[in-house]
């Protein structure tokens, strides 16, 4: 019922985001704006000696992509009010968050896969283990959403909101940092026990943030 | 659509926000039936809804509401990027009324079919588009707050019909206004300085 329910939640947030892509776009536009300028400021020499710096780099774009992505979701649930109607729903509070979560690991796994394609091509990588580059893309857009998506509620009434929620959710956000680069730049180098251990921490701190917010992110939004 | 048994209860409740009292000792206890709420500006009617919606915490005395609360307050409360009727959907399946007839419902509260999004519409067909969701969710505990507000003559004519029609299957309505006061009500509650003085 609970996972019917964010579905649905989910659901509402693709088809809006489909309708008025702005959030998406917002984070498209903001990752290719950085992964560009690195790759005019490391260069491929630097790139391929380490690779570490620009997967670091590219997580970076993709965190913040994500934090426009998701406040650009609930600024739409503040208009006309849209929010109270949720929050009256059976369960509204947990849905909400669940489904922002959902809704948000969906889009990012678009836009870290263009991303990382992107930087594969700009820098000339080359890239040992394809699949397990895939893999750990995959992971890292599954660990940043629950941890954005709370801290965008908490800060949900505050005016300050797009300093508050950077600040807030970047340091909390360091070992899904450390865990994606150090993941990438060892499906790069060849790596595959090591991208496979950072992946599983990737997914670690997925469960164990989603666990964290939804005992507190629901409480927050209402 | 099926009949239902609904009730509500606020039990010596206080609501303060921002370190001011809005309500103070509220008790009501709301039955099957239109219960209208009446009180002048800042009498505290939105705040009596929200409460009883659970939107706003109690600092003292307990609630009793069923699970299946339908609460519409000053502006629509839809999602702007997608069309009228998909905010209609999302509500009816989200409660399980999979079923509902939501294009008959917007039809007859006369919003246009179109699948552009709700914020292209007016004020006025956007609160209808709202007010169409009584159709799609016989919830058992209704609250309008100050639902006549921006509707035209026959818009207001069928939100009496309809709000009628909840009450007849067992439904407790409850519309906070403090202008028209042309519904059949079962029973009418004055607030005053967010106290109940009359009902």
């Amino acid at each position: 019922m609970r996972l019917r329910r964010a579905w649905l939640v989910a659901e509402r947030d693709l088809r809006g985001e489909r309708a008025q892509p702005d959030g998406l776009a917002a984070a498209v536009g903001l990752t290719a704006i950085l992964v560009f300028v690195e790759s005019l400021l490391v260069g491929p020499a630097t790139a391929a000696a380490t690779p570490a710096v620009a997967s670091g780099l590219l997580w970076i774009a993709l965190t913040l992509g994500a934090i426009l992505a998701i406040t650009r979701s609930f600024d739409r649930e503040l208009e006309d009010d849209a929010l109270e109607s949720v929050l009256t729903l059976p369960g509204g509070a947990d849905a909400l968050y669940l489904g922002k979560v959902l809704a948000a690991t969906l889009l990012l796994t678009l836009v870290s896969l263009a991303g990382t394609a992107l930087t594969v091509l700009l820098l000339d990588l080359e890239v040992s283990l394809p699949g397990h580059l895939g893999l750990v893309t995959l992971g890292g857009a599954l660990a940043i959403p629950p941890t954005v998506t709370l801290y965008v509620a908490i800060s949900l009434r505050l005016r300050a909101r797009a300093l508050v929620v950077p600040l807030l959710a970047v340091p909390a956000l360091v070992p899904q940092l450390i865990a994606a680069s150090a993941g990438a730049a060892a499906a790069i180098t060849g790596d595959a026990g090591g991208s496979f251990a950072w992946c599983a921490l990737l997914v670690a701190t997925a469960l164990v943030s989603a666990i964290a917010g939804l005992t507190i992110g629901p409480a927050a939004i209402e | 659509m099926p009949r239902v048994e609904a009730s509500a209860l606020l039990h010596a409740a206080d609501v303060v926000l921002d370190d001011r009292t809005v309500l103070r000792g509220i008790e009501l206890r709301i039955g099957p039936g239109i219960t209208l709420v009446r009180g002048q500006n800042g009498a505290g009617k939105t705040t009596l809804l929200r409460a009883l919606a659970g939107l706003l915490p109690l600092a003292r005395g307990t609630r009793e509401i069923p699970a299946d609360v339908l609460y519409l307050g000053h502006r629509p409360q839809l999602h702007r990027a997608l069309s009228a009727a998909e905010n209609l959907w999302f509500f009816a399946r989200y409660r399980g009324y999979g079923s509902a007839d939501v294009d008959g419902a917007l039809a007859a509260w006369g919003v246009p079919h179109t699948s552009g999004p709700a914020e292209r519409l007016s004020a006025g067909q956007r609160r209808r588009a709202a007010l169409a969701r009584l159709e799609t969710e016989p919830c058992a505990l209704v609250l309008l707050d100050e639902p006549f507000a921006e509707l035209d003559d026959g818009a207001a004519a069928r939100l009496g019909e309809t709000v009628g029609r909840c009450a007849a299957r067992g439904q407790a309505v409850v519309i906070a206004t403090h202008g028209r006061a042309g519904l059949a009500a079962d029973r009418t509650v004055r607030l005053e300085a967010g106290a109940i003085v009359g009902a």
